[in-house]
């Protein structure tokens, strides 16, 4: 079949369009282009299918696994698709190896050299136990972040934007320095024994939670990245749709029980805001996709991130 | 319905900008009445209600976008409006050793000319439907001059009085405390003059690209 090429402007990307086979995939296709415009890498490609001027829907996004024909509505042989360039992509888990490396590497800094010397502080300091064993927490989390980056998670296939290897960045090492400077600062006043002993055991139980979560969702998803939604089941999944976050939301929170810091909670308060819009999402996503029509299940009744509140 | 509500928005809005008017044009009169009487060490005093309070009143600004009343976008108005309440009560108000800087003159005639000319353009335009063209030509003109005059003297006045906040600790919280956190009001002083290094240029451009918009825009009519 011929396919034509445009740009959202109108104008044809590749001049003459492209010709394959009539079971070509979007895979194919995106190959093709690929071939001939040398810059535009599969990744980098967003092809829609044209919407009628003035129409407020959505256009449709042509999946990579998916056949032509599927979009041809069968009718023509011929098929028009939208291009977009989405700009230099990476990989997400390039992305998250560079945000989890900050926070990992410039915490120890804080603790071990004497960084608070420039701050106008004098050397010599105390260093107390919730100090040390913060250290180690919060190393720990980043480490774990990032072995589950290369061996647990499976990512639907999808890179992310260059620009949003500088945002995330920015935030995980900046609030990482922050929160860093005042655990280690040489002025900074312990809580109690006890409740350092609570905090500290109540996130470690959320951490491993979290790893089991991931590891239910992982199996979610088949090794040749299907990427299609599957309602999410076992453990704390069956009552929390994100339960993943709700364990990470809670973890933060343990570490801030023991170490008790302004800095820790503010970050701990923006990252919930965060997820919380991420699952909300897939929530609603969720439960449109599976809206028990045409012999799909229902999505069955859960909380959203946060019990007893969202 | 819809015909009275709008109505009712339009009574609103032409009674808040000619009530912020007479406020700004009050500053401007008394500023410019000190000068020639007094001299410069005296314009803070002599201009310090009307000021505040008209310069306050610019919070009402944010909400009449946030919930839709204008159009302006909350992302234009709301670091425009911050950066005047943080001059105004964080370091003019906060700090008495700098009212008698010279450059606190040049703030005031600044910020009231152009409030003076901006409070009479959307005041003339919610009361009448529309503004004579040469009201506007001063709207999307005259911040070619106040703006840099605007801003050195914002700029040099947070410089002026670095010292001051140091050897007062006003608005500082150190440690050790409770909740082991610390606040340096010097320091963000220091990041807010450096706010204004990549802010002023986006500022600017923004309001010369305002300005080619609405002067084409009227030449066309």
């Amino acid at each position: 079949m011929k396919v034509l090429v445009v740009t959202r402007s109108g104008k044809e990307l590749i001049k003459g369009g492209l010709q394959l086979n009539d079971s070509a995939t979007v895979a194919d296709l995106q190959e093709a282009i690929h071939k001939r415009t040398r810059k535009y890498y599969p990744s980098r490609q967003r092809l829609t299918l044209p919407v009628q001027p003035g129409s407020k829907e959505r256009p449709t996004v042509l999946h990579y696994q998916k056949s032509l024909s599927e979009y041809t509505k069968g009718s023509t042989s011929e098929l028009t698709v939208v291009f977009k360039d989405l700009g230099p992509q990476v990989k997400y888990s390039t992305l998250f190896f560079f945000e989890y490396l900050g926070p990992l590497l410039l915490y120890p800094i804080f603790y071990y050299f004497p960084v608070y010397k420039y701050f106008g502080y004098k050397e010599e300091r105390v260093i107390h136990p919730v100090q040390t064993y913060a250290l180690y927490y919060w190393c720990f989390h980043y480490f774990k972040r990032i072995m589950e980056t290369f061996f647990v998670h499976r990512f639907s296939h999808a890179t992310s934007p260059i620009s949003n290897v500088f945002r995330n960045c920015a935030y995980y090492w900046s609030f990482g320095a922050f929160i860093a400077y005042f655990v280690n600062h040489p002025l900074y006043t312990p809580v109690s024994d006890l409740q350092m002993k609570i905090g500290f055991g109540f996130g470690i139980v959320c951490q491993v939670a979290n790893f089991y979560c991931h590891l239910l969702l992982r199996n979610l998803r088949s090794p040749s990245g299907n990427g299609g939604y599957q309602i999410p089941r076992g453990f704390l999944f069956n009552i929390v749709t994100c339960a993943n976050y709700t364990t990470e939301i809670y973890q933060w929170l343990g570490f801030n029980i023991a170490t008790q810091t302004v800095a820790g909670y503010v970050f701990m308060v923006v990252a919930a805001g965060i997820m919380t819009n991420w699952a909300l999402g897939k929530h609603r996503r969720l439960k449109k996709l599976f809206d028990g029509k045409e012999g799909r299940p229902k999505y069955p009744r859960r909380w959203v991130i946060l019990p007893p509140f969202l | 319905m819809a015909g009275i509500l709008s109505l009712v928005r339009r009574i609103y809005l032409s009674f808040y900008n000619w009530i912020v008017f007479f406020g700004w044009f009050q500053v401007f009169y008394l500023a410019v009445k000190t000068l020639k009487e007094s001299g410069h060490e005296h314009v803070y005093d002599a201009v310090e209600k009307p000021l505040l309070l008209a310069q306050t009143a610019a919070i009402l600004e944010i909400l009449h976008g946030l919930v839709g009343l204008v159009r302006s976008p909350v992302s234009a108005t709301l670091p425009q409006i911050s950066s005047r309440l943080y001059v105004m009560w964080g370091i003019l108000w906060s700090f008495p050793e700098l009212r008698s800087h010279i450059l606190v003159s040049s703030l005031v005639i600044s910020w009231s000319v152009t409030e003076i000319i901006r409070y009479s353009f959307f005041g003339t335009k919610e009361a009448f439907g529309s503004a004579p063209s040469w009201l506007l030509w001063l709207r999307y003109s005259t911040f070619l001059l106040l703006y840099p005059s605007g801003i050195t003297s914002e700029v040099g006045l947070i410089y002026s009085a670095l010292p001051y906040i140091t050897e007062s600790g006003k608005y500082s919280l150190r440690m050790p405390n409770k909740w082991n956190f610390s606040f340096d009001y010097y320091y963000a002083g220091l990041v807010a003059l450096g706010i204004y290094v990549p802010g002023s240029p986006h500022m600017y451009g923004y309001m010369l690209g305002q300005r080619k918009k609405a002067l084409s825009k009227s030449k066309k009519e």
